[in-house]
C-alpha cells in the first residue's frame, strides 16, 4: 500500500531532487519572511522562472512545494517581530509572538515557532501519507457528474470557511470560472469572449494571471504603506536565540492539539491555513488559559496556531492530491502548476503517475527536516530581511513579474494583460474580496464545466444524472446545508428565544 | 435608506457586474454554435454563471456593506504614477532593451516608494545589471537588447 511512497523517496532523494526541495525551503523561507508577501504571492512570483529551469513535473511540484512550506514557515517572522502579519494566516501568529518579542524573548519565540511548525506540519504528512492513498481509491469511483457535485461543494465550503463576506467570496469564484471560460471550447471549437485577439485563443495564460492578481496587485498596494515606518532597522532584540527543551515540552499539548486539528481543517476543500489558525488559536486559549495569560506572551499561544498553519498547509494537499480540488488558494496555484505539465491531479496520480505524487509526499518529510534545521540556528540572519526597504522590494518584484511573464512567449500583449489583471485585482482587494476564491474558481472553471458536459453527454442531456449516485446526492446536500445552516441556525435560535 | 453617510463602494460594484452578468449573457447568446452531437454546448455554462454573478450582485446594490479605505487624492496620484511607470516599462521593455529600460524604471519606482534620489540611482543600477546577469547567464532567459539601439547601429 505504501509503494508509492517508497518510489517517493527513490524519486525525493535523487541529488537533483534533494537540491531542490533545499533551494524551496531556503527561497520559500526568505520569500516570506519578506514584509508583505506571503506564500501564495511568493510562489505567484517564482513559479515562471521555476519553469524556465526546464524541470521535470516532480522535480518542478519538489520545488514548488518546498517554496509553500518555507513560505509558512518565513511568515511567523513579521509576525512575531513587527506585529505585522505577511498573511491571513499568520494573523494568529502575533497575539501572542508579538508580546514575547516585546518582553525580549525574540529569538525563543522564533525557535518555539519553528519548532511548532515542524510538529503541526510531522503530523500532517504523515496524515497525508495515510490518509491520500484511502482517498484516492474511493476517488477512483466518482464520474464526471460526483466531480460536479464535488467542486460544487468545495465552492461551498469555501464561501462559508473563508473571508467576512459570504457573498463577495462567492462572487469573487465566480468572476474566478467566469475568466476561465475566456478562450477556445474544447467541445466545440467555438471562440468564447477572445474579441478576435489570438493572443487570448487558448485563454489567459496561467503564469499571466497570477502574476497580475497576485505580484502587480501587492505592488499597488504596497504603495499605501511606502512611507509607513514599519521594518527600517528597528527589530527587536533576538535575546537568546535558542528555544529551551523546557519551554518545548511546556507547549507539546498545544502543539499535537492543534497539529491534528489544522491538518483536519487543512483538509476540507477551501480552508486553510487561516480557518486553521483561529480555530486552534481560540480552542486552546479555551483548553488551558487559566490565568489569563494568552494574549499576553504565552508561549502556548504561539505554538498552537503555528502548529495549526503548517498542519493546515501539508493537508490541503490531500484534497489536491486525491481529488484535484484545492483545499486553499495556495495550493490552487500548485494545481495549475501541475495542469502546466498535463498532469491532471486526481485520484489516478497515485497508480498512474506514482513517482509525481510520492516524490511530492516523500519531499514534504525531507523539506521538513530542512527547514527546521535551517531555521532555528539561523533565524536571526533570516530576519534581517525584514529591514530590506519597500524602495528595493518593490522594484525587485516588479523585475521579476516582467521578466517572468516575458519569457513565457517573448511577446509584450501578456504583459499588457497581466498590467489589466493587476488593477483588476488592486480594485477586488480594496473592495474587500479575498483573491484565493478567485484563483480557485480560474483554476477550477474549466474542469468543473468538462465534467458537467460529459456528465450530460452520458445522459444524453437528462439532469438528473448530476444527482443519481449516492456520493453525488450526498455531497449536493453537504453544500446546501453549509449555504443554509449559518443563515437558518442563528434564526432559529433567535426565534427560540423570542417565544 | 437612513444611514448618515451612504455607502457607494458595494453598490457601484453590484450594478457593474450585473452590467457585466448582461453583458457575458448577450455573448453567450451570440455564440454561433456548430452542429454537434453533445447536448449542453458552449452557451449554458456561461449562461448559468451570468444568471448566478446577477443574483449575488443584487444583495451588494440593495444591502451595501460599509465603504473601505479608499486612496486620497495625493495617494491616487502616486498611484497613477506606478501604474504610468509599469506601463512605460511595458512598452520600452522590448524598445530600449531590458537593462537601460529596467534601470529608468526601477529607479523611479524607487523615488516614488521614498528612496533619496543617490539610492534610488544605485538600486536602479544594482537591480537592473544584477537581475540581468541573474536571468541570462543563470537561468538561460533571452531578454531584449532593444531595437531602437539596434535600429542605431
Amino acid at each position: 500500500m505504501f509503494d508509492f511512497l517508497i518510489e517517493g523517496f527513490g524519486v525525493a532523494l535523487t541529488p537533483l531532487n534533494l537540491g531542490l526541495a533545499f533551494l524551496g525551503a531556503l527561497l520559500g523561507t526568505l520569500f516570506g519572511a519578506l514584509p508583505g508577501i506571503g506564500p501564495i504571492n511568493g510562489i505567484a512570483i517564482l513559479m515562471p522562472l521555476a519553469y524556465t529551469l526546464g524541470l521535470p513535473a516532480e522535480s518542478a511540484l519538489i520545488l514548488l512545494a518546498g517554496i509553500y512550506t518555507g513560505a509558512e514557515y518565513g511568515g511567523r517572522m513579521s509576525s512575531i517581530l513587527l506585529n505585522v502579519p505577511g498573511d491571513a494566516g499568520a494573523v494568529m501568529t502575533t497575539l501572542d509572538g508579538h508580546p514575547l518579542a516585546k518582553k525580549g524573548l525574540a529569538g525563543p519565540a522564533l525557535g518555539l515557532s519553528a519548532v511548532s511548525s515542524f510538529v503541526g506540519a510531522t503530523i500532517a504528512i504523515i496524515g497525508l501519507t495515510l490518509f491520500a492513498p484511502l482517498l484516492a481509491e474511493v476517488a477512483v469511483m466518482f464520474g464526471p457528474a460526483e466531480f460536479f457535485a464535488l467542486m460544487v461543494f468545495a465552492f461551498s465550503s469555501m464561501s462559508v470557511m473563508m473571508g467576512k463576506d459570504p457573498i463577495k467570496t462567492a462572487i469573487g469564484a465566480v468572476l474566478g470560472v467566469l475568466i476561465a471560460t475566456v478562450g477556445v471550447d474544447s467541445g466545440t471549437g467555438v471562440m468564447r469572449y477572445t474579441f478576435d485577439m489570438p493572443e487570448l485563443y487558448d485563454g489567459i495564460d496561467f503564469v499571466v494571471m497570477i502574476i497580475g492578481l497576485f505580484a502587480i496587485s501587492e505592488i499597488l498596494l504596497m504603495l499605501e504603506h511606502a512611507h509607513r515606518k514599519d521594518g527600517d532597522g528597528e527589530l527587536p532584540p533576538l535575546g537568546r536565540v535558542f528555544v529551551s527543551l523546557k519551554e518545548v515540552l511546556y507547549c507539546k499539548g498545544a502543539m499535537w492539539r492543534s497539529g491534528l486539528l489544522g491538518f483536519i481543517i487543512g483538509v476540507l476543500p477551501g480552508t486553510g491555513a487561516s480557518v486553521a489558525g483561529a480555530v486552534s488559536y481560540t480552542t486552546e486559549k479555551r483548553l488551558s488559559d487559566q490565568e489569563g495569560t494568552f494574549g499576553k506572551g504565552d508561549m502556548r499561544g504561539l505554538a498552537a496556531p503555528e502548529a495549526a498553519n503548517n498542519a493546515a498547509a501539508a493537508g490541503s494537499f490531500v484534497p489536491m492530491l486525491t481529488l484535484g480540488i484545492p483545499g486553499s488558494g495556495t495550493t490552487a496555484v500548485l494545481l495549475g502548476a501541475l495542469m502546466l505539465y498535463n498532469i491532471t491531479p486526481g485520484p489516478m496520480m497515485f497508480t498512474e503517475r506514482p513517482e509525481v505524487a510520492g516524490g511530492l509526499i516523500a519531499s514534504l518529510y525531507i523539506g521538513n527536516i530542512v527547514l527546521l534545521a535551517l531555521n532555528l540556528p539561523l533565524a536571526g540572519v533570516f530576519a534581517r530581511v525584514l529591514t530590506i526597504p519597500r524602495w528595493v522590494l518593490v522594484p525587485a518584484i516588479a523585475i521579476l513579474a516582467f521578466v517572468g511573464v516575458y519569457q513565457l512567449h517573448s511577446d509584450l500583449t501578456a504583459i499588457y494583460l497581466m498590467l489589466i489583471i493587476g488593477v483588476f485585482g488592486y480594485l477586488l482587494r480594496k473592495l474587500g474580496f479575498s483573491l484565493a476564491p478567485v484563483i480557485l474558481g480560474y483554476v477550477l472553471g474549466g474542469l468543473m464545466e468538462q465534467n458537467l458536459r460529459r456528465a450530460l453527454s452520458i445522459s444524453g442531456g437528462d439532469t438528473s444524472i448530476l444527482w443519481q449516485s449516492g456520493i453525488s446526492l450526498g455531497l449536493w446536500i453537504a453544500a446546501a446545508s453549509l449555504l443554509v445552516l449559518p443563515w437558518l441556525v442563528p434564526r432559529l435560535l433567535a426565534r427560540r428565544h423570542a417565544a | 435608506m437612513s444611514q448618515v453617510t451612504k455607502p457607494v463602494a458595494d453598490r457601484l460594484l453590484g450594478i457593474a457586474l450585473i452590467g457585466l452578468a448582461a453583458f457575458v449573457a448577450v455573448q453567450a447568446i451570440n455564440l454561433e454554435v456548430p452542429f454537434s452531437y453533445e447536448p449542453v454546448g458552449p452557451r449554458a455554462f456561461p449562461l448559468g454563471l451570468a444568471i448566478l454573478l446577477a443574483g449575488l450582485s443584487l444583495p451588494l446594490v440593495f444591502k451595501p456593506g460599509a465603504d473601505g479605505h479608499w486612496p486620497h487624492k495625493a495617494l491616487t496620484l502616486r498611484l497613477l504614477l506606478v501604474l504610468g511607470l509599469l506601463l512605460a516599462y511595458a512598452m520600452l521593455f522590448t524598445r530600449l532593451g531590458f537593462i537601460p529600460t529596467s534601470l529608468l524604471v526601477v529607479a523611479a519606482l524607487a523615488r516614488l516608494f521614498g528612496a533619496s534620489n543617490g539610492k534610488a540611482l544605485i538600486t536602479g543600477v544594482l537591480l537592473s545589471a544584477g537581475s540581468y546577469v541573474l536571468f541570462t547567464e543563470g537561468l538561460g532567459i533571452a531578454l531584449p537588447t532593444g531595437t531602437w539601439l539596434a535600429a542605431l547601429i
